[in-house]
């Protein structure tokens, strides 16, 4: 058996809608994952630098009132910045349009709501893979 | 269709808070219930009808515009817009950065300004909001919480005395509730960027303020809404929502305050969930709860201060991302039993919720559908047209019974500022998050286009949703905020803040001390940092 995997789960910005980014830490913890969620309110050189400090497998950050662009572009090139290529998950309430955007910036996988346990799990293992690709 | 599966097999006979149901009520469900005590007249003691006599045959409910977007002055375009078309009660939605306190050019801004409300960062924002009209004459219902809600109600009392309109004039609501009106969790939100005591004595100052001044102005001290949107279930919403209030209103007594004074203006934004009889028996047991509890504990007499009276929003987490459109259906389940419930306002929540921020076309259908129950159905004909249904009192009794008892269990704690405090209402609301999922992996809950009866992703539409300028509205409020401050003499605006401080420290109720701050031309973001400063508090 591997190592359990790293999940670090943050929501950035003003936002505070956490109900779906703290049921997915739980879910992702009852299947072995091992989960550190940061909370709300992080800057996205807060959440690269507990990535490194926990040394991570992937991180996730979640959206509901509108700021995921804004947000997810400063996330990505501050990652780029930092050297860092951790595959990054995008959950929340995401336009169709946005979501299309998000992949083509690099974003690995976007979770949107009505999602069972099985689909999450599925998502999460198949942007693990794309680890240093 | 292939859907041949025996339903009953699937049923799970009890409510969502657990309330078992039986599968017959007759007269023994009501045994020991009496009409006259339990019930009364709509209007009367103990409200259970209803808070009003003749209820929607004399006046349907509030069907209230939510507005809020951008700048002030775009706001304003859009009131006045429908204003002309005959609103006049708007619900004005404030985006993130005003929701904390920040002004629209403050780094941690970055992509929030005017998104999900209006900005408003200085007093002529409030002012451009009621450009066309006086606060006598339109009436807003502001989501905002404090400790921005001394601010906004300090921004309004000065665009009062602007227009000439007397304080007793004054019409509107302040949301003010001091915990839930950040969704999500509230621990975090409310102790983050302000101390929760600061906020508790804003929150008091604010009704001190509103109850000696502007006594046609509500104060509306409970979101109960974005607290069940947490996922709590219907119990736990009452409970949690009435145990604040009453908590509020106990420290409003302490402050001096009469309690047959300030409860008057007093109301609770409620959401109407999917467990249709079980949301028509929370509701008219809050009310019922309500009563009892001013008469029999807070020891008010006046009936207007023992009547519960609500806004309602149909409940944004009941509805689905899969096949949208079905989410009408659910809305307008929810609007009949806020209806059957008794509601004084209703909102809809949009289909598209679960794709962005709604367009005026999924506004306007929500409008449209409770059009359709308030003038198509017939609802609205007899008052409490439930009552006496054997199911329906019976529900009624047990909801009461439970959120009394859950209010006991939170009283023993010290009140629910304790029981957040300690991580305790944090705890409860999580449980109910993994729960909730686990009921619908389970397929114990059903929920349609989720985890039954769903179609392949290929053959969802795609939704059109609202786009935002994000970045144009941040650029624009950050010039307009640098030429405003460039502007002002800095020696006034000095003093104003000086006076926050010394204020602060000297207890006295910060509302008027926060008008002449705004006089002198200090922005929200400066006068909370100034209020940060005078509690020997920093976040950053």
């Amino acid at each position: 058996m591997n190592s359990p995997k790293r999940i670090l789960l943050a929501k950035m910005g003003l936002d505070c809608h956490d109900t779906g980014i703290i049921t997915v830490a739980q879910q992702l913890r009852e299947n072995g994952f091992e989960v550190i969620y940061l909370g709300l309110h992080n800057s996205a050189q807060q959440v690269i630098k507990a990535a490194m400090e926990e040394d991570v497998d992937l991180v996730g950050v979640s959206f509901l009132s509108g700021q995921h662009m804004a947000q997810m572009c400063n996330l990505l090139e501050a990652m780029r910045e930092a050297g860092m290529r951790l595959p990054v998950i995008c959950g929340g309430v995401i336009p169709d349009d946005d979501a299309a955007e998000l992949r083509g910036m690099g974003v690995a996988e976007v979770i949107r709501p009505g999602c069972l346990t099985a689909d999450i799990l599925r998502i999460v293992s198949s942007a693990l893979e794309m680890r240093r690709e | 269709m292939t859907e041949t599966v025996r339903d009953s097999e699937q049923q799970v006979f009890e409510t969502n808070s657990g309330i078992p149901v039986e599968e017959l009520y007759d007269a023994h469900a009501l045994q020991g219930f009496d009409p006259e005590r339990d019930l009364g007249a709509p209007g009367e003691f103990p409200f259970t009808r209803g808070p009003y006599a003749g209820m929607y045959r004399r006046r349907i409910w509030t069907r209230r515009f939510q507005v809020g977007f951008g700048s002030p002055q775009e706001s304003n375009e859009r009131i006045r817009y429908l204003y002309e078309n005959g609103a006049n009660g708007f619900v004005i939605t404030i985006d993130l950065p005003t929701s904390y306190g920040f002004d629209s050019d403050d780094p941690i801004a970055e992509g929030e300004v005017g998104v999900t409300g209006v900005t408003l960062s200085t007093l002529e924002d409030m002012s451009a909001l009621y450009e066309g009209f006086g606060p006598d004459r339109v009436s807003y219902a502001l989501s905002i919480r404090p400790p921005v809600s001394s601010v906004t109600l300090a921004m309004l009392a000065c665009v009062a005395e602007d227009k000439g309109v007397p304080f007793k004039d004054v019409i509107g609501t302040q949301q003010n509730d001091p915990f839930y009106q950040m969704s999500g969790g509230p621990l975090q939100t409310i102790t983050q960027f302000f101390p929760l005591d600061g906020t508790l004595r804003l929150c008091i100052d604010n009704i001190e303020f509103i109850s000696k001044h502007m006594p046609r102005l509500n104060w509306m001290v409970t979101n109960g809404y974005n607290l069940r949107e947490t996922g709590v279930n219907a119990v736990e919403d009452g409970a949690f929502t009435l145990a604040h209030a009453f908590d509020i209103f106990r420290m409003a007594r302490a402050r001096g305050l009469d309690v047959n004074e300030f409860p008057r203006r007093a109301s609770f934004f409620l959401s109407a969930s999917m467990d249709f009889f079980e949301e028509i028996a929370k509701f008219r047991a809050m009310r019922r709860l309500y009563a009892r509890t001013m008469r029999d504990e807070l020891g008010a007499t006046d009936p207007a201060c023992l009547r519960l009276r609500f806004s309602v929003q149909t409940a944004g987490n009941t509805l689905t991302t899969q096949q949208p459109e079905v989410n009408i259906v659910r809305a307008g389940i929810e609007a009949m039993a806020a209806v059957f419930g008794g509601a004084q306002s209703i909102h809809l929540c949009s289909y598209d919720e679960g794709h962005g921020l709604p367009t005026e076309e999924s506004s306007r259908i929500a409008l449209r559908t409770q059009q359709v129950v308030a003038y198509e159905t017939g609802v609205t004909r007899t008052i409490d047209p439930l009552a006496g249904s054997y199911y329906v009192e019976h529900l009624t009794n047990r909801l009461e019974q439970a959120i009394q008892t859950k209010i006991r269990e939170i009283d023993q704690m010290g009140g629910m500022a304790s029981a957040i405090r300690d991580g305790w209402l944090e705890q409860q609301i999580n449980a109910a998050r993994y729960r909730n999922q686990r009921e619908l992996d389970s397929g114990r809950r059903t929920l349609v286009g989720v985890n039954r009866f769903t179609i392949p992703a290929s053959e969802e539409k795609p939704v059109r949703v609202h786009r935002i300028r994000a970045d144009e509205w941040g650029a624009r409020r950050g010039d307009y905020l640098r030429n405003y401050r460039m502007h002002r003499d800095a020696d006034r605006w000095n003093a104003g803040l000086s006076r926050v401080e010394e204020g602060w420290k000297a207890n006295e109720n910060m509302v008027p001390v926060i008008m002449n701050a705004l006089r002198c031309q200090a922005t929200m973001g400066e006068i909370h940092e100034a209020m940060r400063r005078a509690q020997g508090w920093r976040f950053r």
